[in-house]
């Protein structure tokens, strides 16, 4: 059962995720093709944006991981 | 755990496990010294050699590793800490490189086969993490004051019944923030370098030799990731760090 959570979990995680960090680099690829001067300081903002939503991915993995190997 | 049936015992977790190197014990306090420890030394000592080597022989006309790590400071400097924090983020342009270049150097450590991953544990990256949180508060205080600090936590001019909504909301974003610091650097590195552990296991568990390539690749392809990922967790802890301090030293957010 607990393995069980974990890949159900751990799926549903990376969907949002993925479908977040492709959001967040698909507008910055737009913005970066329209001003490309400002190339540089999107890059910057994008990588932050992409830390924050990656980190609720790894939340998700910490989680499964317990989840596998802290049976309850 | 492992369902390796047949195969070898394939558990991408062993390789995470802390082993004592030398054991110093010290008033029920257990200071040994394990393998992140050991790992941990081994970056700083390859940090700290390689700054004082190139710093010891400056050239005028810079080639090879001079130029690599004056690209490196430069790019530190004014992409990451001067684009971020400002003219004020000179007095915190040492903190943040040193970061930098521990934690990738850490990680990049990590990849030669057979080392150990200091980042891949969280006791690393969370004392980091703390670390980094208490030079922001730190910051912020000294900056506006006690008092000033804690007000310019909550946005101004909202109204009062409000407030008792919000303030607990953002005590929990100012604790969340090195929780999740910790757990990003933690969680990249363990879940990377398990995934080239996990392929490295398919070539066992296969049991065909036609099948081997197949996962070979897929090591290849995610070890040439990893030094990216590694780099990058790096950049990533680092820019955090300096739009913390950011946030802390300038008014309103």
């Amino acid at each position: 059962m607990g393995l069980l959570g974990a890949a159900i979990g751990i799926g549903l995680a990376a969907l949002g995720t993925g479908i977040g960090i492709g959001i967040l680099v698909g507008k910055t690829v737009e913005s970066m093709a329209r001003q490309p001067e400002m190339a540089g300081e999107l890059r910057t903002t994008m990588f932050i944006g992409v830390a924050f939503v990656e980190a609720l991915a790894l939340y998700a993995l910490v989680v499964s991981l317990l989840l596998i190997f802290v049976k309850g | 755990m492992a369902e390796a049936s047949g195969g070898g015992a394939m558990d991408p977790l062993k390789n995470f496990e802390i082993h004592p190197i030398v054991e110093i014990q010290l008033g029920g306090l257990d200071l040994s010294i394990t393998q992140p420890v050991l790992w941990m030394m081994i970056a700083v000592a390859v940090v700290f050699c390689t700054l004082t080597f190139v710093a010891a022989t400056l050239k005028r006309s810079p080639k090879g590793l001079q130029n690599f790590i004056e690209m490196t400071v430069d790019f530190l400097r004014k992409d990451l800490v001067h684009a971020v924090i400002g003219e004020e983020g000179k007095a915190w342009f040492p903190f943040i490189a040193t970061l930098f270049l521990f934690i990738a150097t850490c990680n990049l450590l990590g990849l030669i086969p057979g080392s150990f991953t200091a980042t891949s544990n969280i006791n690393v990256t969370a004392s980091l993490a703390l670390m980094v949180f208490v030079f922001v508060q730190f910051a912020g205080i000294k900056k506006k004051g006690l008092v000033g600090y804690a007000k310019g936590l909550v946005p101004s001019g909202i109204p009062k019944p409000i407030l008792v909504i919000m303030i607990p909301i953002e005590i929990v974003s100012l604790l969340v923030k090195p929780f999740s610091l910790a757990v990003r650097l933690f969680a990249n590195m363990l879940a990377g370098h398990m995934v080239i552990y996990v392929f490295l296991g398919m070539i066992i568990l296969f049991k065909s030799v036609i099948l081997t390539p197949l996962p070979f690749v897929g090591v290849v392809i995610m070890y040439a990731f990893e030094i990216f990922v590694a780099l990058i967790q790096a950049y990533i802890f680092a820019v955090l760090t300096a739009s913390y301090l950011s946030d802390a030293l300038h008014e309103g957010h």
